[in-house]
């Protein structure tokens, strides 16, 4: 089976700082892959390399077989690949409703989006978006009036709105309540059922709840990968961890 | 024709709104019956200004892109109107009594350039107003904005559009008359027979209601949403497939041909056009009317722009600081009221509430009928 993103041999380089070396992954269809990982490991920069945010200097990124390397963001995301960053990153001055409506999957062209109209069918999908997010009842309040958790979830609505068919998440529960954050586990594992994922994360038991494949990075490169328990038992990742103690005691 | 799905009552016509613009428009069509000679023209000079003031508001106010070089756009579809009009004098009206203007022929020239020649036919000059702002501004914004230049230095680059281009008017006397611009300009005609300062009036009238008109229904669409979130967090709408630098051309450029007719418009009723309304000075009035009427209202910037005119109308009899008066309006605005004169209005009476579909609770799409 074709891997619906294949990233080969990537490498980013910042001003001689060299943040990926060489790094490798595959995401199938429907799978959920964890990227852990210390703090500086290069699991933010490698999410932006796939999207063309930051420029790759060697290597090269695949989506559904289509060479997708160092192209523009917004190409990117009309290709199909949805990307959620770490600090919640919408519309404060928009309400929810508008905040899903603009990441509506459709042509985002500016003739487009000056005729285009409310239709049946969008507001299907914004409720069925809406639903999935649990976020029905803040529908038309402004996204500023909402508590953090939310606010991450209406990014998580804004990036299922696109329909990609893979979902980039970059800390989808950092700063939420151990509530909010087993939510947002069931959240993903819904998407999951339809879309490829790819989770950044660190809260162990978080990974622990979602994970099906978890990939280590580690200065720039991949430590290693598996199941949670596979990981968990690898000797280099425990020392990785080691004095952080985070893989041992979620253990 | 309420339709009732998730949570809005689509009513797609926006009643309240359409009935107080009726209201305004009725009260400036009577307004030149009772007023004098002088504040009929002043009016229709000041509504120039105010649809100048709307046009800054479309990509300042919505999009964020803070411009001092709006005057330039008005003022170059000025210099289009203003060399109609002054290609159409009479012979005997024209001092030299030949076919080339007379500050052509101070400054020795004989020969009508060619690219000021086609301005004398009136099809040419109106499309020239609004052209080559536009053409001018579609230039500028395609390499300012494709190049990801941002936020203050966009606005550092107008700055300097607006002083350099100053400078190459003033220095290109034999063809733009220098400092002192195109003056002795003939009035506008309609098929031989001149238009009087009430036929303008209502051009100008209609051609601000236009503009806001136009305006608003850019704004509240899918396309208005997009420029406020491009305001707001522009890398963000990127990442979800829309094309930002396109956008910003676009407005941008839209902007520059409003800003430019409304230039042309002006020259008939001012008689004259020159570099003062390139420079930098008119530029941040134009700046001062969006930000004193209320950023991304609209209605704010055209209000406070003629306000703003009648204020320094009258303060200009009591003293010659007036400036110093609209500076210091200024700045209580900015302290006190960062989002202008339009935010003290009730919120019932704001530009979203007005033409946003009336709320209702959400509702699955299955429950709802049609």
């Amino acid at each position: 089976m074709d891997a619906v993103l294949s990233v080969k041999d990537l490498n980013v380089v910042f001003s001689g700082f060299k943040a990926l070396k060489g790094v490798n992954l595959e995401v199938y269809d429907n799978e959920i892959v964890t990227i852990i990982g210390p703090n500086g490991a290069g699991k933010s920069t490698l999410l932006d390399a796939i999207v063309g945010k930051s420029p790759v200097a060697s290597g090269h990124v695949f989506y559904q077989g289509k060479e997708i390397t160092n192209r523009s963001p917004h190409q990117v995301a009309r290709m199909g690949v949805g990307r959620k960053f770490q600090n919640p990153n919408v519309y404060n001055q928009l309400t929810v409703f508008d905040n899903i409506l603009l990441a509506l999957k459709g042509s985002h062209g500016i003739l487009a989006s000056i005729t285009a109209k409310l239709t049946k069918a969008k507001k299907g999908r914004i409720y069925d978006v809406l639903e999935r997010t649990t976020l029905l009842d803040q529908a038309f309040e402004q996204v500023d009036s909402l508590s953090h958790g939310q606010k991450q979830w209406v990014e998580i609505g804004m990036v299922l709105a696109q329909d990609p068919s893979i979902v980039l998440l970059d800390e989808p529960t950092a700063g939420m309540t151990a509530k909010e954050t087993r939510m947002t586990g069931e959240i993903i594992k819904s998407i999951a059922q339809t879309h490829s994922v790819v989770v950044i994360e660190h809260d162990m038991e978080f990974v622990k709840q979602i994970a099906e494949r978890i990939v280590v990075l580690h200065q720039g490169s991949v430590l290693a990968e598996g199941s949670v328990e596979e990981v968990q038992s690898n000797r280099e990742v425990i020392e990785v961890y080691l004095g952080r103690e985070a893989i041992s005691t979620a253990a | 024709m309420a339709n009732a799905v998730l949570g809005y009552k689509q009513s797609t016509f926006p009643t309240k709104l359409v009935i107080i613009s009726l209201i305004g428009l009725l009260i400036f069509a009577v307004l030149p019956f009772v007023l004098g000679t002088f504040q009929l023209s002043f009016l229709s000079k000041l509504m120039l200004f105010g649809t100048l003031a709307v046009s800054l508001d479309l990509v300042w106010g919505f999009t964020g892109i803070l411009s001092f070089a709006h005057g330039v756009f008005f003022t170059l579809g000025g210099y289009a109107s203003a060399y109609y009009l002054k290609l159409n004098l009479s012979a005997a009206a024209n001092t030299y009594g030949v076919d080339i203007p007379d500050f052509m022929v101070w400054n020795g020239l004989e020969v009508l350039p060619w690219f000021i020649a086609p301005l004398k036919y009136f099809p040419i000059a109106l499309l020239a107003t609004v052209a080559v702002p536009a053409l001018f501004a579609y230039i500028i914004g395609y390499f300012i904005f494709r190049s990801k230049v941002s936020g203050v230095y966009i606005t550092i680059i107008t700055l300097a559009i607006a002083s350099a281009l100053t400078t190459f008017f003033v220095s290109q006397q034999a063809y733009t008359g220098g400092t002192n611009g195109i003056t002795d300009v003939s009035s506008l005609s309609f098929f031989g027979s001149e238009i009087p300062p009430i036929g303008l009036y209502f051009i100008i009238l209609a051609y601000a209601a236009f503009v806001l008109a136009l305006s608003w229904w850019l704004t509240q669409s899918n396309f208005g949403l997009v420029l406020r979130s491009i305001n707001e967090n522009e890398k963000r709408i990127a990442f979800l497939g829309y094309d930002v630098a396109q956008y910003k051309i676009f407005i941008w450029t839209l902007s520059a041909a409003m800003a430019g007719m409304a230039g042309g418009l002006f020259v008939p009723l001012n008689r004259f056009i020159s570099p003062v309304y390139l420079a930098v000075a008119f530029g941040t009035q134009v700046v001062i009317w969006v930000a004193i009427g209320g950023r991304g209202t609209l209605i704010g910037p055209f209000i406070a722009a003629i306000l703003l005119g009648q204020f320094q109308n009258y303060a200009d009899r009591v003293t010659q600081d007036w400036q110093l008066i609209v500076g210091i309006l200024l700045l209580v605005v900015v302290l006190f009221i960062p989002n202008g004169l339009m935010s003290l209005l009730p919120e019932r009476f704001s530009l979203a509430n007005l033409s946003k579909p009336t709320r209702i609770s959400p509702r699955a799409p299955s429950e709802q009928k049609s």
